[in-house]
């Protein structure tokens, strides 16, 4: 059996940090559209 | 401030969310420690897991949306489609990435290649490329009626490629594995991988669903906030009542 484990394990991490970079992305715009919001009805 | 807030200013957890990131977790934990190593390809094998599904999801599922809501709303103009549309490109895209990344991770230790430029991954390329320009396009047209129309029609014919780039693997020679769960036949996978592979459609379905959610009370509240401005802009304030 080959031992290929490295690639593996490289490719999880790859799809964690583009999910997760996602999620945060839109999380943080989601915070600035809030805040926008906020400003404009003071 | 309006009866109804808009969703992004509705703060608080988003159960959604975080029950597809547990369940996308649980999808890799099953697949990293309690599903077998394939016997000839090894460990490089369970990158079929993450591989695909995204790929699944971001060519059917999500480029599938954008083509009907597109359709959808340049026969009908509400603009929800449009959001709809929007909201299920830029995930798509997100999926797409995933696959672009993790297909050559799995090909270099197969293949002995990190990419070969056959027809299923270049159509894939390809369509990458055209939504990731949708996404530019999107940006660039401050009308949205304009903007709501281009990205429809550029959306639709972007998803045409969709069915092409599912048969390439019938119709050209290539390196890329024929389907092994969507085809006519019983999949050929043993019974711990088809569940684990059954297990990582479904933690990414619910993970796509609630990405679009999001992304869709994102573009809800931009809109709401770009309208606002729209008309507080002393040009707008210029115009008779009558514009409207």
């Amino acid at each position: 059996m080959p031992d290929n484990a490295i690639y593996y394990h490289a490719a999880y991490i790859a799809a964690g940090v583009v999910y997760g970079g996602y999620i945060v992305s839109l999380l943080i715009r989601r915070r600035r559209a809030r805040d926008r919001t906020r400003r404009r009805d003071r | 401030m309006p009866a109804s807030s808009p969703p992004a200013e509705r703060g608080g957890f988003d159960w959604l969310l975080a029950a597809a990131v547990l369940a996308v977790a649980a999808t890799f934990i099953r697949a990293i420690y309690f599903t077998p190593v394939e016997a000839l390809q090894g460990a490089a094998q369970k990158i079929f897991y993450i591989h695909a599904p995204s790929a699944f999801i971001g060519l059917y599922v999500a480029f599938g949306i954008v083509a009907v809501a597109g359709g959808l709303y340049l026969w009908l103009r509400d603009e929800r489609l449009d959001r709809v549309a929007a909201s299920a490109a830029e995930v798509g895209v997100v999926f797409m990435t995933v696959v672009l990344i993790t297909g050559p991770m799995w090909g270099k230790p197969i293949w002995g290649a990190w990419w070969t430029w056959d027809a299923r991954l270049t159509l894939t390329l390809f369509l990458w490329c055209v939504f990731v320009g949708y996404l530019i396009l999107r940006g660039a047209i401050d009308d949205p009626a304009v903007r709501a129309r281009y990205s429809a029609v550029l959306g639709l014919l972007g998803a045409l490629l969709v069915p092409f780039i599912h048969l390439s693997v019938y119709l050209f020679r290539t390196l890329h594995p024929m389907p092994i769960v969507l085809k006519p036949s019983r999949p050929s996978l043993p019974p711990s991988m088809l569940t684990t592979f059954l297990m990582a459609c479904l933690a990414f379905v619910l993970l796509f669903a609630a990405l679009v959610r999001v992304r869709y009370r994102l573009a809800v509240a931009e809109d709401a906030l770009a309208d606002e401005e729209l008309s507080e802009s002393p040009a707008m304030s210029l115009r008779p009542e009558s514009a409207h």
